[in-house]
């Protein structure tokens, strides 16, 4: 733990306080929690559809005295139900993190200060370090209270209750999580603090953020033939599957491109990696965790040196005077 | 023998090619209270964001109780207590907690102390436990000037410390530094543009006139030089005529 | 004849703000990333398309050799229209985002550079300004919807394998009065708040948290439960789980839910409305949308006819 009299410890404490008492990103927190719960939510209901649809059908088939064969069992796997809470962190919890940053900078530009703290006798390197660390303190720590709702929830709806592994593989992702927040966090603080204008940096981060999270997995979606047609374009030419993948590989290129346009984005790892440790795409799903965490492991590198790298780009400039006020 | 609390030294500050300040070279003694007088857009506040290492002077330096600005910029901020013009806290804590965060920075382990004794000498505890958000500008004034003397800084600067503040707040003001010179031996260093605020408190003044330092010398000189109420207006008026409009820096 | 100086200042003032915001970077950025993104859609429909006429031609050469019946082109069930499917998409995002920003700017350029009260104390009505600011808005947004018409228009007389019939162009220019209404109602939802907000931050906030709620979580409760189904035309209209849960919450939500008003109509103009897409709300999707404008207008004239003009600028 950081003691509050080094000067690091001092500013990271009183960035926690004041985000506290400012209560900004606790309602942008709460909104989150609400998206995520509200998708979990939907999620649980529509699968209690099916599992109703499932049980009508079976008790058809049972009074016909007929085999169950016929009809597959809706599987439970409660972590599935984290799909729509996940891509609400992707989408909302992206912009938690562009609005602590641009708060934690502006906090100090647009209150003159910046110039107070830099006339004391610290190094720019522990201001930075202060304010990085209580931004990423209180991000994980709402992301853990999101997950941490989401945990009580899951087992309350799921009846089955959630098993040591189940909350391995969350702790895991909350931890995936924290650094796709906090990578957008450092972004937006970098831009706030060096850019003229607060306001505008605050527009290029929402910029970026379209382009990382909905612009590029879009394109990369809208380039699969495969979404182009109503139930997938082989299914409905009635391709056999060997035959699929030869007439695929010829459009390996084109693959590549599309490919390469999807993990450009931040957003695509942390996807990709979360879906396949909760097991929420099917290709995963009930699989042990240590084979899942080797194949994925490039996707959380990726976030992790991509979180990395923009704090350290954090470091590298000299804070300008001009830029301790506002405008 | 009194020593120098700043020196200048060819100091200049320049932004592409506008020169913002012009080769500064001149003294402050210790415990002086100097007035730095100029017209909007003199540079007068670059000089002081250069010699509270704020800004990095283009060329040219100087020595605040001979720390170097530019080589020892840690070793001035020990030295320094800074308030800017419109000075703001963080407006969701408290004076103490505000005050606490500062005296921490500047490296005290007895932070609380020295938290009650600025705010007695301010004679503003009754501001305590309350947010800074809700306070008027003169009390903001006077917590910016607590943050400043927490560690019983050797050279003060104020960025035009009377801005804004009624006739009752200038004067509380004037009296506080009059007072910090005297029983906490502080140098001052002030910006101002106001005349009448120099002719009560300071005892040497500097004018500065598009980025070059016009005039330097003690109150007394200036007081037998032209001899009556209204001498440091006319001071200012020959040393410093330009009344055309300057972009500020 | 206060009528003439009223209309010339509401002009003045509409083409003094147009002038100022585009000089704005971010306004400059926003929109110019909006046409990129138009045009990229352009691309992307021509893209995807062929790759399934090839793929559809492999699969034609392996059918025939095995014997098999060749199924028709895929392709061709697909309305031509439907090229331009991700256009939806794009004014949903970034489209509505553009115009929040350019609502904001317009209101918020003045309150920021403090000619406020410089304005209140001109010779001419509340409604003046507020005319004025609205003119520029629609003109803003127009011409970006122009823009985009005329990249569209582009492609179709470009891709001579997809022609456009009457109808299809009358669809066409109708999507686009759609989603002219929809960044509209965007636009001014902003410039109320930028008149309304003491600060800044939340002059700008108010009206993003509104897009994002509309966007990302309402649909959830209306259509396709998950959330980045709001990027791709086709799955974000995939009906939700067939249960009196989802019918209730459709009903009503549905009137909130202005992003699915919009794409479900953009999908029946654009001609890839999935058969199986259905709308439970107790509005429908224009009735919605106009309903929708209207209120933000009516909110936008109150806003700037009650506008405190003696400050201006923004708390910190």
């Amino acid at each position: 733990m950081l003691s509050t009299t080094t000067p690091v410890g001092a500013i990271a404490r009183k960035d926690v306080t004041d985000v506290l008492r400012d209560r900004f990103i606790i309602i942008v927190m709460a909104f989150l929690a609400v998206a995520a719960m509200t998708s979990l939510v939907t999620g649980a209901i529509a699968l209690a559809t099916d599992v109703a649809t499932y049980n009508d059908a079976k008790a058809t088939l049972l009074a016909l005295g007929k085999s169950l064969d016929s009809i597959a069992a809706p599987e439970f796997y409660p972590l599935k139900l984290l799909r729509g809470a996940i891509e609400q962190i992707e989408i909302i919890g992206a912009v938690l993190g562009i609005l602590a940053g641009f708060r934690a900078a502006v906090s100090e530009r647009g209150r003159q200060t910046l110039a107070l703290i830099m006339t004391r006798p610290i190094r720019q390197w522990q201001f930075l370090a202060g304010k990085f660390v209580a931004g990423a303190v209180v991000l994980s720590v709402g992301l853990l209270a999101v997950f941490g709702l989401a945990a009580i929830l899951l087992d309350f709806v799921s009846g089955v209750g959630l098993g040591a592994s189940d909350l391995l593989r969350m702790a895991i992702v909350w931890v995936a999580a924290s650094l796709y927040v906090i990578a957008f966090f450092a972004f937006t603080f970098v831009a706030t603090l060096w850019m003229r204008r607060p306001a505008n940096a605050l527009l290029v981060s929402f910029a970026v953020w379209l382009l990382l999270v909905l612009i590029a997995p879009q394109i990369g979606d809208t380039l699969d033939p495969d979404n182009q047609v109503a139930g997938g374009v082989f299914k409905q030419l009635h391709v056999p599957k060997a035959e699929q993948q030869r007439i695929a590989s010829g459009y390996a290129t084109f693959e590549t491109i599309r490919n390469g346009i999807e993990v450009s984005s931040i957003t695509k790892h942390f996807e990709r990696f979360s879906f396949a440790v909760l097991g929420i795409k099917d290709t995963y799903t009930g699989k042990p965790l240590g084979p899942i965490l080797v194949e994925k492991r490039g996707d959380f590198l990726w976030i992790f040196f991509t979180t990395l790298g923009l704090t350290g780009v954090m470091f590298t400039r000299r804070l300008k005077s001009n830029r301790l006020t506002k405008e | 023998m009194t020593e120098n609390a700043i020196e200048f030294r060819a100091l200049s500050q320049a932004f592409g090619n506008f020169q913002a300040v012009k080769a500064l070279t001149f003294d402050v003694a210790e415990r002086e209270i100097f007035g730095f007088l100029g017209h909007n857009g003199a540079g007068k506040t670059t000089t002081i964001h250069m010699l509270t290492t704020l800004a990095r002077p283009s060329s040219g330096t100087a020595l605040i109780s001979g720390h170097d600005i530019v080589t020892d910029p840690l070793g001035v901020r020990r030295e320094i207590g800074y308030v800017p013009e419109n000075v703001r806290l963080y407006d969701t804590l408290t004076t103490w907690e505000n005050l606490v965060f500062f005296a921490r920075l500047s490296g005290l382990s007895d932070a609380e102390d020295r938290v009650s004794q600025a705010l007695e000498f301010l004679t503003i505890t009754d501001l305590r436990d309350r947010r800074v958000g809700e306070f008027s500008k003169g009390m903001r004034q006077r917590v910016g000037l607590a943050q400043a003397i927490l560690h019983h800084p050797k050279v003060l600067f104020l960025d035009e410390p009377s801005s804004g503040l009624d006739p009752m707040g200038m004067k509380m003001l004037r009296d506080l530094i009059v007072r910090l010179n005297d029983e906490w031996n502080m140098t001052i260093f002030m910006n101002t543009h106001l005349i009448s605020e120099i002719a009560k408190t300071c005892t040497s003044i500097g004018v500065l006139s598009h980025g070059q330092l016009v005039y330097h010398d003690t109150i007394e000189a200036v007081t037998q030089r032209f001899g009556d109420d209204r001498s440091l207006e006319e001071l200012y008026l020959s040393v410093a005529p330009a009344l055309e409009t300057e972009e500020a820096a | 004849m206060p009528a003439s100086i009223s209309g010339d200042g509401a002009r003045v003032i509409a083409r003094q703000s147009l002038l100022f915001i585009f000089r704005e970077r971010t306004v400059a950025l926003l929109a110019g990333l909006f046409v990129i993104l138009v045009l990229i859609s352009a691309y992307l429909g021509w893209s995807a398309t062929s790759t399934v006429n090839a793929i559809y031609a492999d699969a034609v050469v392996y059918l025939k050799g095995v014997g098999q019946p060749v199924p028709p082109n895929p392709v061709n069930d697909i309305s031509p229209l439907s090229l331009m499917r991700n256009m939806s998409i794009y004014v949903s995002l970034i489209g509505a985002l553009s115009a929040i920003v350019i609502g904001y700017q317009l209101i918020a350029a003045d309150r920021k550079s403090g000619v406020v009260p410089l304005l209140g104390s001109r010779p001419f009505e509340r409604a003046t300004y507020a005319h004025g600011k609205i003119r520029a808005l629609v003109m803003a947004v127009a011409g970006l919807m122009l823009v985009a018409a005329v990249i569209a228009v582009a492609t179709f007389i470009i891709l001579p394998t997809n022609p456009l019939g009457a109808v299809g162009w009358i669809s066409l220019f109708t999507f686009f009065g759609l989603a002219f209404v929809y960044m509209l109602m965007f636009g001014l939802l902003a410039m109320a708040t930028a008149a309304w907000a003491r600060s800044e931050s939340v002059g700008l906030l108010l009206p993003v948290t509104v897009w994002l709620t509309v966007t990302f979580i309402l649909p959830s409760l209306t259509s396709n439960i998950h959330p980045t189904a709001a990027i791709n035309p086709i799955s974000a209209l995939a009906p939700p789980p067939d249960t009196g849960f989802f019918h209730w919450t459709g009903w009503l939500f549905g009137p909130i839910s202005i992003a699915e008003s919009f794409k479900y109509l953009s999908a029946g103009l654009l001609d890839y409305l999935p058969a199986t897409a259905i709308n439970h709300s107790m509005v429908p999707p224009l009735p919605d949308l106009l309903l929708a404008l209207t209120g933000s207008a009516v909110l936008a004239v109150r806003a700037l006819m009650t506008m405190d003009m003696t400050r201006g600028d923004y708390n910190a």
